[in-house]
């Protein structure tokens, strides 16, 4: 056990070796916090209290903060609202392919315990179970200053070190995959290699690789091109989306 | 996947491809998803996945009482969120043979109008946007919220209101409510001839939505369409004049009606409508004041409330076309089965799997914001 804990502690040790290193952290930290890139991906109803929030009203643009378009040059990764099983699958297929340092938010009660959809069969009720939540917006839905409030706290906690849920993927990433193979199914896999990802971020620990990982290597099998959609005759269902 | 699991997957040569339209991509409007295959750039076919907001709404309303459900329906549609609970409201109404106070049907049609001029606003400056012209989609967002503030000083809510409930709506008006009514409708019929010189004539908008993605008549009938829709394919279909509910047949309105039948009809229908909503606001508030009275009926407790059985179909027009429920109860305190017949499960499946083909890649996103589909209520 205490081998494993070797590489966390060790990163952080080196930092502090290199006087210069805890001045130059401070710098990157508050350079990520001004300038962040929102993810134009609106899983739910709190995305409508956006256009709002971004435009000439309540202007997020002055907090430095932009919609982009594409995940890989995305930092925060906006969860508005329920997440059905079937957008859950594309919200972590986005997130493992943000590069780190990346953040996500939950806005709406839906992100945290369900909300109003608590006894639906279609949607996860608790979004920490599957991603690292780095803040809550409570609300149904939350007004576009309660939005903005909550970016702002996300900028102080991005400036003081304390937003790192995307360490706690890497950390705990068996724990992660173990959930979501419990609600996709035991063959779930994504393309990104999140256990590579970890020890090239020296954070591989003793929760990184584990039962679940192994089945997942178990279960992999190459990626193949999709089932042709439009085939004539064919049939027209779509491969790989069966529900639970 | 680890790297050693990495295979190169080799594809014959082709002019045919196939792409994932969504559905995180600015261009589609909520959590959709096309899957469209093209020739260069133009679409040879098109297959609408949807499913991604699904939560199971007509389960959902059977395990609640019927006061709980009307927290629930306006989520169906979230840009335009007062007809579902009007219609909602409706429906358990008629079932149990309950009579409306005329107040509390003039305040709802000053809501659902409000709500019809927020949606439209917010629809345009969508579909500006996906022609480019963003300022225009500023506007809207902007002056969308000058609604969006009438209804939380009336409700207390910007966007879900969850006023009206069987039987009338839940308080009256604040003091000096209707001055701000006008108020705002004089600011926005102000800001029309802006609208109109920065888009509606702007040449750009008027070359990318000219003929593109155009229906006629027999096909909106055939494929079901409603609301502007069918009304730009030249047909003045409207359910509050041919079918009144609530007192639209006191009040006076035309029905915008354009030919085309593409794109830009369909936008220019709701900037017509945006006219109309506001003379028929105007009316409601000269109205209001002499309609006095209580603003509810009396209704049973609400938490041991059981409806008689019998079924029931309402329908009203909301701003995306024919909204309509169709509600069986059995005389418990829960409803049978409730099923929501909203107008962009057609225009967001079989109305845009349609257009798109012949399309190009980048009019796609136009096509189906000039259909104002709203993804939440295709999927329910």
């Amino acid at each position: 056990m205490k081998e494993i804990d070797i590489p966390i502690e060790a990163s952080v040790d080196r930092n502090r070796t290199n006087p210069l290193a805890r001045v130059f952290d401070e710098l990157v930290r508050f350079c990520r916090s001004r300038s962040m890139f929102m993810l134009h991906y609106c899983t739910g109803c709190g995305a409508i209290e956006l256009p709002p929030a971004m435009t000439s009203r309540f202007d997020m643009e002055r907090l430095g903060i932009q919609p982009m378009v594409t995940p890989r040059q995305a930092d925060i990764l906006l969860i508005t609202g329920y997440v059905s099983i079937k957008t859950l699958k594309r919200v972590i297929l986005t997130y493992e392919q943000m590069g780190s340092p990346k953040y996500v938010i939950g806005i709406c009660s839906c992100t945290v315990n369900g909300g109003m959809y608590w006894q639906s069969y279609a949607t996860a009720k608790q979004l920490d179970q599957y991603l690292p939540v780095d803040l809550y917006i409570a609300g149904c839905m939350p007004r576009p200053e309660a939005v903005l409030e909550g970016m702002r706290k996300l900028m102080d906690r991005i400036r003081s070190g304390e937003a790192d849920g995307w360490k706690d993927y890497y950390r705990r990433y068996d724990w992660y995959l173990g959930n979501q193979q419990h609600l996709f199914g035991d063959d779930w896999q994504t393309p990104a290699d999140v256990i590579g990802e970890a020890s090239h971020y020296d954070l591989a620990g003793p929760g990184t690789e584990g039962e679940h990982t192994r089945l997942l290597q178990q279960c992999q099998k190459p990626l193949e091109p999709q089932q042709t959609f439009f085939q004539i005759g064919g049939s027209l269902e779509v491969k790989g989306e069966s529900h639970e | 996947m680890r790297p050693e699991n990495y295979q190169a997957i080799s594809h014959p040569p082709s002019n045919e491809y196939e792409l994932n339209f969504g559905p995180n991509h600015p261009g589609i409007e909520g959590n959709y998803a096309l899957k469209v295959k093209l020739h260069g750039d133009v679409v040879v076919a098109a297959r609408a996945d949807g499913g991604y907001l699904h939560r199971g709404f007509e389960k959902l309303m059977e395990g609640r009482l019927w006061i709980q459900n009307i927290a629930l329906v306006p989520r169906i549609c979230v840009p335009d969120p007062v007809p579902m609970e009007v219609c909602y409201s409706m429906a358990v109404e008629a079932l149990n043979d309950m009579e409306v106070p005329e107040r509390a049907q003039w305040l709802r049609v000053l809501q659902l109008e409000l709500s019809r001029i927020a949606a439209h606003l917010f629809t345009f400056g969508g579909h500006a946007a996906t022609t480019g012209m963003y300022t225009t989609m500023y506007w809207g967002v902007a002056d969308r919220d000058q609604i969006l503030d009438l209804f939380e000083e009336w409700t207390g809510g910007r966007v879900y209101h969850i006023y009206n409930i069987p039987g009338g709506v839940r308080r009256d008006i604040p003091a000096g409510f209707l001055d701000r009514v006008s108020h705002t409708m004089d600011y926005i019929e102000s800001r029309l001839p802006d609208y109109d010189n920065l888009f509606f004539t702007n040449q750009v908008f008027v070359d990318r939505a000219r003929d593109t993605g155009p229906m006629n008549q027999q096909q909106a009938l055939e494929w079901g369409v409603t609301g502007p829709n069918l009304r730009a394919t030249g047909l003045a279909f409207d359910v509050r004049r041919d079918d009144p509910y609530l007192v639209y047949d006191q009040i006076d309105f035309d029905i915008p009606t354009e030919a085309p039948g593409d794109a830009w009809a369909r936008t220019l229908v709701r900037r017509q409508e945006l006219k109309q909503s506001i003379h028929i606001v105007r009316q409601v508030v000269e109205k209001l004041p002499s309609v006095s009275g209580p603003v509810r009926t009396r209704i049973p407790n609400p938490l041991a409330w059981n409806v008689p059985p019998g079924e029931t179909y309402t329908r009203v027009e909301s701003s995306k076309g024919e909204l309509g429920y169709y509600v069986v109860s059995d005389g418990g305190d829960k409803p049978h089965r409730v099923h929501v017949r909203g107008p962009s499960s057609m225009h967001a499946v079989q109305v845009l799997e349609q257009l798109a083909v012949g399309a190009r890649l980048e009019d796609v996103a136009q096509i189906m914001f000039s259909l104002d589909a709203c993804p939440p209520e295709v999927d329910r």
